[in-house]
């Protein structure tokens, strides 16, 4: 199973929820798939799940999907626990775990291609419902059937590494220009305006 | 801190619109804690880093909520990178409420703290964030004020150092 191939039957379970993505791969692999307005491009490594949460925990009636990386989540292992303890039941956590540091030219292996196990770790964090797919049929049901539960759910995907990221267009979505639409798109579904937004 | 200082900072957060907290906790302002856990308006995060204290608070802000981190003046060394890259290259304001260990207003300090405190303020000068040091709870109310509209027109997190009778 490759990312990509996950990606692509997510991205037909979309409507509005909302998605983070963390830096990288599945950044660039998830904006060329979708262009929708519930989409948070986190360039950053290991902020994603973060903001994930908060968004959860205000937006309670909202589904938010949060996809990430073992390299991501292992930079910001401090997410688990407090996501162990706050269960949001609204969120579901997809981390892509290709076992490797794979960037733009890259391929370093993480501790996830030795010893270390994600979803023993999420467990033990108080992450009832972790679990592991390594098929893509197991994906498709299991992975995707998170969606329609109202249940945290931390799904590592043991996924082959793969290149497509660097095949394909990197996103043109400006940092500002991606929060600014995110927001508008939130003040529109969600019918009151964000106060940070203000007037000028 | 006298009891009267802690009710202060919240409900001079509370006035200033301030709904949503995370905080890992240090001494100094640590009596807010239980006012804003038994305040029904306020969502109150524990966190296990002040690093993911800003990314929890900056997706809530993202959410429509008014965040606030609370969190000791060494957090922000923990916290610089999500400072840096949420709070300030995303642009999404927070609040610090920053209990200032090892500053000159620092009335407990020693030791422990002085070598970090010295260097807090020129953190947040590095990190591009506004700062005021608080020593007093003279006018704390229009202060909080100040720093929310701020932090929402820079559309960056700025700073409350919390010092002087606020550290005793």
């Amino acid at each position: 199973m490759i990312r990509y191939d996950c990606l692509e039957l997510l991205v037909q379970r979309m409507s509005d929820q909302l998605v983070i993505t963390s830096q990288s791969g599945q950044r660039i692999e998830w904006a060329n798939l979708s262009n929708h307005e519930g989409n948070l491009l986190v360039g950053m490594m290991g902020c994603a799940l973060g903001v994930g949460m908060g968004l959860a925990v205000a937006l309670p009636h909202r589904k938010v999907i949060v996809l990430d990386s073992d390299g991501s989540i292992l930079l910001s292992l401090f997410n688990l626990p407090t996501l162990g303890n706050l269960q949001p039941g609204n969120l579901v956590v997809f981390v892509f775990d290709n076992g490797v540091y794979s960037g733009s030219r890259i391929s370093y292996p993480t501790a996830t291609s030795g010893n270390t196990d994600l979803e023993s770790m999420a467990k033990a964090a108080g992450i009832k419902n972790a679990v592991t797919l390594t098929k893509l049929d197991d994906f498709r049901t299991k992975g995707l059937g998170a969606l329609d539960r109202h249940e945290l759910a931390f799904i590592v995907c043991k996924v082959e590494e793969s290149l497509v990221h660097r095949q394909i267009d990197r996103p043109t979505l400006d940092l500002a220009e991606n929060k600014y639409r995110f927001v508008r798109y939130l003040e529109r579904t969600e019918g009151r305006p964000i106060p940070f937004i203000g007037r000028g | 801190m006298k009891e009267e200082l802690a009710k202060g900072i919240v409900d001079s957060l509370k006035d200033a619109g301030i709904d949503f907290l995370t905080y890992l906790p240090e001494s100094r302002l640590s009596q807010i804690l239980p006012l804003m856990q038994r305040d029904p308006d306020i969502a109150v995060v524990p966190v296990a880093s002040e690093a993911e204290g800003v990314t929890i608070a900056a997706g809530a802000v993202l959410g429509g909520k008014q965040a606030a981190c609370y969190l000791e003046s060494s957090g922000l060394y923990v916290a610089s990178y999500s400072l840096l890259t949420i709070g300030r290259q995303l642009g999404v304001p927070v609040l610090l409420v920053v209990g200032f260990l090892g500053g000159f207003g620092d009335q407990r300090n020693s030791f422990l703290y002085a070598t970090v405190g010295q260097r807090t303020m020129p953190l947040l000068e590095g990190l591009g964030i506004p700062y005021v040091v608080i020593e007093t709870g003279d006018q704390l109310p229009a202060k909080v004020k100040d720093a929310v509209r701020t932090m929402n027109a820079l559309r960056s997190p700025v700073a409350l150092l919390f010092a002087g009778e606020y550290t005793v």
